[in-house]
């Protein structure tokens, strides 16, 4: 196409350029003839004048001195006008005949002037002047024959030259329009014809770009062509073939990074090895399109790589078969230099000692996992379906050789998480218990005495039943004695009840009735120290809760308080509603108060300022059971003015 | 007040009134006149370089116009209203006695002097040698108003016995100018011609012809060359720009370039007293000056 253009361009540039030296010359050529009838025109036209000078001045030169006489300065301007257009005439470039004649006119010209010179001023008689006269009209008269002698050659020649332009102005404008019409047509037809061959590959061009635009890759021209645009199309034609495969590359590539992500997403949930193995299995054979796959890994008892169960397109049998001595799986992981290793063909060769023995192995691909740069195992993929292994197969599996390695571990370290929790949690279990067994062994010396006096009461009524003989007393003693048993029954039955270790039970509580509990539990305390107690409770919203557990915190707040106004002082509890619909339970004293400095340590386990009178669990547990109440535990404290404990539960625990 | 406005006024109109000649001048023209020293219409080339300078340095239209006779100058001058003229001595000094013209410059030739003579001469071939060779001849003279063409001519035949022209000779005519006079002997149509030596030697330097076949049998003693005359009425600021820039002209190139077309080397300042060998050659020839009319 460039060499077309090229072509076409110095083509019309010659046509333009003979086109235009035509029309110059022809232009030349008539312009020239035109400019030569201008100038014997203008010849014509200085004759003309000449002659009407002469004229002129002859008729001056007879009414010179009469009446109808002109001034002598007319005459001389005449005569200068004569003059100037012989002079002109002269000048002009003539034939050697009109030159002559010119030459002629010039000399007589002179005659004339002396003549009339001569004539105007001379003073002589009247037949001189006359004569003097007549020589100067005679030389005029000569000069208008010589003149009209010249005017006759001249409009000869003005004719034949007048013709000739004609003629040739003729021709010209013939040759010039067909000359232009020519060049016109030529180059319309190369401008068509160049403009067909950008046109068409273009529009072809632009019709593949759409069709690539919307979506269809690989579209490709049909161009026929045998220019640079055939070359751009073609060009265009593999850019279009190779945009198809590496979109399809793409999708493919995406499909599998789509399914990596899905399996590996699926790591994150496994907390179990088997999973994972079937996760992998499945994934890989729907990543690269395998017959058999799954994982190996060290079995470190046995010092052997073994294939782990589940395995996609194994059964149990033939996983139990694969098995490679550590060594050996370690050497052929170093033979391959620790890449993927890829067997397309003959894959019945590779040292895998039993590994595929029975299994029917065509092709193999082992990509490493590695743990902290240890070698565990690989992910084995055989037989592949379509075709051969490639390194898109390796890079792919590469990745989730990776995440297996990190689910693994993940794995790992959820069953020993999972382990350690439970240990913890029966740990906690026995804490909770302890700090109970703790808090009863506090409540104990406080509970004997109550129990002591009905036991007293029973003692004492008994000995009375032994003296007394009626009847009706003894009954009426022993309906004390029972009412006394009953008693004592009733508050051994509760420090059971709250000893006991038992599960957390949720129910609905009313937070009103477990303070009134608490503070019958802590009555006989209360009874025998000089501490007042104000209680202000708001009808506040059922709750659910463990009540036992609620019971346990309450109580050892209240015992704190007890502990801590040894002198006597004020024990506050309070219940109401906060404006963030919880329950607020606020338990004050005006106790010696808590030290800045410890304050922040009263929940941490085993801290205590009871020196053996106490655990240092009671803060702790409680803390954890209203955690696990979803509530919290806030303290205000002043030392030597009190301290604040405010137990916040949220309304509608589960 | 009265008297104050009407001094004012007085004020205003005296200078309109005085301004009004330069008003006069710098609208119009100033027209001079040439005589027919030779052929009119060449006379009227070699002058119209220096009309045209003048008008350029003037400021002023300076326009030329051709007397056609010496004789009739005087009143030429008057009917055409000129302004000056450029005056050969007789002539020069008829206008000056009867017009009061004030002579204002005049050239030098190319020898330097602002003078001329008149030649008396022969075809070289005549016999004609002295003056009563002359006798029964025909006798070409410029103008009867020349000085150069006539006047000494008369005067020389006077002091040679002759009295009576028309007697004398058998034919005498004037051809109006000098070199009409000359080339009428040259050319065989008069025997004895009468005409300035500048404008003699001027042709014989052009044309051969003439100083082999003329010969000079007489010449008079030097007159004044061609004067520029003014009349009197110009402003005399008018007057004295004219003749400062043709007595200036030598000194600027463009004036030198047109005074050597004209054939001069400068122009000198004329006086009324240059002429004063003018009334002594017409006393010669018994001519009294100021009835003169130059015409028969």
């Amino acid at each position: 196409m460039k060499k077309k253009i090229i072509l076409s361009l110095f083509f019309l540039f010659l046509l333009f350029t003979l086109g235009a030296i035509m029309t110059m010359f022809y232009i030349l050529r008539v312009t020239t003839r035109l400019d030569t009838l201008i100038t014997l025109h203008q010849v014509e036209i200085l004759r003309q004048d000449l002659v009407i000078n002469v004229q002129t001045v002859q008729s001056h030169l007879y009414t010179l001195g009469t009446s109808f006489g002109k001034e002598l300065d007319v005459i001389v301007e005449n005569v200068a006008t004569l003059d100037n257009a012989v002079q002109k005439c002269s000048g002009c470039h003539h034939s050697p005949e009109i030159t002559e004649k010119i030459k002629t006119i010039k000399d007589l010209t002179e005659q004339y002037k002396e003549a009339l010179s001569t004539f105007i001023t001379t003073t002589a008689g009247k037949e001189r002047v006359e004569r003097l006269q007549i020589v100067a009209a005679n030389i005029g008269t000569m000069i208008l024959t010589k003149t009209q002698e010249m005017a006759l050659i001249a409009n000869q020649r003005l004719n034949e030259k007048t013709i000739a332009a004609i003629r040739d102005v003729s021709s010209s404008r013939i040759i010039l329009i067909v000359t232009l019409l020519l060049c016109f047509f030529i180059a319309l037809a190369i401008a068509a014809s160049l403009t067909r061959g950008v046109t068409e590959p273009v529009s072809e061009l632009l019709k593949a770009t759409r069709k690539i635009k919307t979506g269809e890759l690989g579209y490709t021209t049909s161009y026929v062509g045998k220019d640079e645009f055939k070359e751009l199309l073609e060009s265009f034609n593999d850019m279009s073939i190779t945009l198809n495969e590496n979109n399809k590359k793409i999708i493919q590539h995406l499909v599998r990074l789509s399914g990596l992500y899905r399996i590996t997403l699926s790591f994150h949930a496994i907390t179990n090895v088997e999973d994972i193995y079937r996760e992998v299995s499945y994934g890989i054979a729907e990543l690269v399109d395998i017959e058999q796959g799954g994982v190996m890994l060290l079995d470190k008892d046995n010092e052997l790589f073994t294939h782990r169960s589940p395995a996609f397109g194994l059964a149990p049998e033939q996983i139990a078969r694969i098995k490679i001595p550590r060594e050996n799986f370690i050497d052929i992981c170093r033979s391959a230099n620790r890449r993927p290793l890829m067997v397309n063909d003959n894959a019945a060769s590779l040292p895998l000692g039993e590994i595929d023995r029975g299994l029917n192995v065509k092709n193999i691909m082992l990509i490493w996992i590695r743990q902290k740069g240890e070698l565990i195992g690989a992910i084995r993929a055989a037989n592949k379906k379509s075709g051969d292994f490639s390194e898109e197969d390796a890079r792919i599996l590469g990745i989730l050789a990776n995440n297996i390695s990190v689910a693994l571990e993940n794995a790992k370290l959820y069953e020993n998480l999972r382990k350690q929790m439970a240990e913890l949690k029966e740990t906690q279990e026995q804490l909770v218990q302890a700090a109970k067994l703790a808090a009863i062994g506090e409540l104990a010396s406080n509970i004997a005495h109550e129990i002591n006096n009905p036991l007293t009461s029973i003692l004492g009524y008994s000995e009375l039943i032994k003296e007394e003989k009626d009847i009706n007393n003894i009954m009426r003693d022993i309906e004390v004695i029972e009412k006394e048993s009953l008693r004592a029954r009733d508050i051994v039955h509760q420090l059971l009840e709250f000893s006991r270790k038992r599960p957390l039970e949720i129910k609905e509580i009313r937070i009103n009735d477990i303070m009134s509990e608490v503070l019958a539990l802590t009555a006989v305390p209360l009874k025998d120290s000089s501490i007042k107690i104000s209680k202000s409770y708001e009808d506040v919203p059922v709750i659910e809760g463990d009540a036992n557990q609620l019971k346990q915190v309450f109580l050892n707040i209240i015992n704190n308080a007890i502990f801590a106004m040894q002198d006597g002082g004020s024990l506050g509890i309070a219940t109401r509603r906060g404006r963030d619909d919880n329950i607020y339970i606020e338990i004050s004293d005006t106790g010696k108060g808590i030290p800045q400095e410890i304050l922040q340590r009263i929940f941490e386990p085993f801290f205590t300022t009871k020196q053996e009178k106490g655990t240092g669990l009671g803060l702790s547990i409680s803390y954890k059971i209203i955690q696990s109440h979803n509530g919290r535990i806030d303290v205000e404290s002043e030392e030597g003015r009190g301290t604040k404990f405010t137990v916040v539960l949220p309304v509608g625990v589960k | 007040m009265f008297n104050e406005m009407k001094f004012i006024l007085n004020f205003i109109l005296l200078f309109f009134v005085l301004l009004k000649p330069l008003e006069v001048f710098a609208e119009e023209e100033i027209l001079l006149g040439l005589i027919p020293e030779q052929n009119i219409f060449k006379q009227m080339d070699r002058y119209k370089p220096l009309a045209a300078y003048l008008s350029e340095k003037a400021g002023v239209n300076v326009r030329l116009t051709i007397l056609s006779r010496y004789g009739d100058i005087v009143e030429r001058f008057i009917s055409r209203g000129l302004d000056g003229a450029f005056f050969d001595s007789l002539t020069g000094m008829m206008a000056i006695t009867r017009l009061g013209v004030e002579p204002a410059a005049r050239h030098t030739n190319p020898d330097g002097k602002a003078t001329v003579r008149s030649y008396i001469f022969v075809r070289a071939d005549s016999k004609i040698n002295s003056v009563k060779d002359m006798k029964g001849k025909k006798v070409a003279f410029v103008d009867r108003a020349t000085a150069t063409g006539y006047l000494f001519a008369i005067a020389f035949l006077r002091e040679n016995g002759v009295s009576d022209i028309d007697r004398y000779f058998n034919e005498y005519y004037f051809t109006g100018s000098h070199d009409s006079a000359i080339y009428a002997v040259l050319d065989n149509r008069a025997d004895i011609g009468s005409a300035q030596d500048t404008i003699f030697n001027m042709l014989a330097s052009r044309d051969i012809t003439i100083k082999k076949e003329l010969r000079v049998i007489a010449q008079s003693e030097e007159l004044p060359e061609t004067t520029l005359c003014l009349r009197k009425g110009i402003p005399s600021q008018i007057k004295k720009r004219l003749t400062g820039i043709l007595l200036g002209m030598n000194e600027d190139p463009a004036g030198r370039e047109i005074l050597k077309k004209f054939g001069a080397l400068k122009f000198v300042e004329a006086e009324v007293k240059d002429f004063n060998p003018v009334f002594s050659l017409a006393r010669r020839a018994q001519i009294n000056i100021r009835e003169y009319k130059g015409t028969r």
